[in-house]
């Protein structure tokens, strides 16, 4: 009976763990250029420095800005995936898995804070899969040629 | 009716994505490097798209015949997964030849003690079950140990692939699906020692093939989206030393 119920908690454990690190790997992809940077600048987007603060040894996470940027940018990131010189309108599978990843790590990050455990690594974590996404949204503009527009100003005639 | 529907929407999409792995993996080539895998996916298409298939339509549901072929070929492909393992390891020690004469030791012996620990219970269940059914109590056994080790070697290999800082993308990938496809089952297994069987069928009946199709998916990104490592060597001559070290020159 205990060993059991040790196997079964220790798998389901397992079965999280192994999710997580493919979402990881994932997230590990190297880009050939950072295409992030225009899509953050073009819609004026704030991860970034809620990475640049997270870095910062001593900085105070200020949670409850941090929370309403990353649920922000991620709307608007979620929207230019499907919709930004995406030609099928709709989400890969490593996007939708991405999708649910965050959407898991927010829950997780929000348990944390009310529980009064540290909530650092999970901001970090979505911040992580913020980049990806923007650096997906970057990758397919600059795939896609709009006559003299740059990636930012066709972004910005959406 | 809904039962029936989503038994057939999973089968044809395990089936589909097997079949397209294997297909897109001779496409690029890539078949000789992941040879173990595709194998397994390749036993995995066999087993349950046809053999399965065929003796369901030929004895039926409720036939001994079928239950013990599906107990049969389950051993088997648990079977195949720790093979899977072995080469997966196999591979994860590629550098350094000593470390895979060690770790292929230790696979042996862990195998040894899977089949002892399986064997005792048949022992300690032989007393009071009937002679028709240790077969199959020794088959559920066996494969839930079988399983049970096969998630903590495939942990073990992960945390021995970070700690030596192995790049290769690919096999990281890969024993990340492997996990999952152990996982599912070894907690199922668990719960089924926990729960009458009938629960615990039910949940193996969903989290199952989800588990295939995960462990499928995650290869497939593997096979299609991580490049293809450059060979070590040019085509029928070695590559021309571009640098020695001290002690050779």
């Amino acid at each position: 009976m205990i060993v059991a119920t040790l196997i079964f908690v220790l798998s389901t454990a397992l079965f999280l763990f192994y999710l997580q690190a493919t979402c990881h790997r994932i997230l590990r992809t190297e880009f050939d250029q950072e295409y992030f940077r225009s899509i953050v600048n073009a819609n004026r987007l704030e991860f970034p420095s809620i990475q640049q603060a997270l870095d910062g040894y001593d900085a105070a996470t200020d949670y409850a800005r941090f929370r309403m940027t990353l649920k922000c940018d991620f709307l608007a990131l979620t929207y230019l995936l499907k919709n930004a010189g995406n030609a099928k309108r709709r989400y890969t599978r490593e996007e939708k898995l991405l999708l649910l990843y965050f959407r898991a790590v927010y829950l997780v990050m929000v348990a944390l804070h009310a529980v009064g455990l540290g909530e650092r690594k999970a901001l970090a974590n979505l911040a992580a899969i913020l980049k990806y996404f923007a650096n997906i949204v970057g990758q397919r503009v600059n795939l896609v040629r709009f006559g003299n527009l740059a990636p930012s100003s066709y972004l910005m005639n959406l | 009716m809904i039962a029936f529907l989503y038994d057939t929407g999973f089968f044809i999409l395990v089936q589909g994505l097997a079949l397209a792995l294997l297909v897109f993996s001779v496409y690029r080539g890539s078949w000789k490097r992941l040879s173990a895998p595709l194998g397994y996916v390749f036993g995995l298409l066999l087993i349950d798209g046809v053999g399965r298939r065929y003796v369901l339509h030929r004895y039926g549901l409720t036939s001994e015949q079928y239950s013990s072929f599906y107990w049969l070929t389950d051993v088997a492909l648990a079977l195949g997964a720790f093979l899977v393992v072995c080469a997966l390891f196999h591979r994860a020690c590629a550098h350094d030849r000593k470390m895979w004469r060690f770790v292929r030791l230790v696979m042996a012996c862990v195998f040894i003690l899977v089949l002892g620990i399986s064997l005792s219970a048949l022992t300690r269940s032989s007393a009071h079950v009937e002679n028709a059914h240790l077969q199959k109590v020794f088959f559920f056994e066996f494969q839930q140990n079988l399983y049970f080790t096969c998630l903590v070697l495939n942990t073990l290999l992960y945390i021995m692939m970070q700690q030596f800082e192995l790049a290769d993308p690919e096999l990281n990938l890969l024993v990340c699906g492997m996990g999952l496809q152990f996982a599912g089952p070894a907690a199922n297994f668990a719960l089924a020692s926990l729960t009458p069987w009938q629960y615990a069928s039910k949940l193996y009946d969903l989290f199952g093939p989800l588990c295939t199709l995960g462990m499928l998916a995650v290869w497939f990104y593997a096979v299609s989206r991580i490049p293809k490592p450059a060979p070590a060597r040019a085509r029928g001559k070695l590559v021309p030393i571009l640098a020695r070290s001290r002690s050779a020159a």
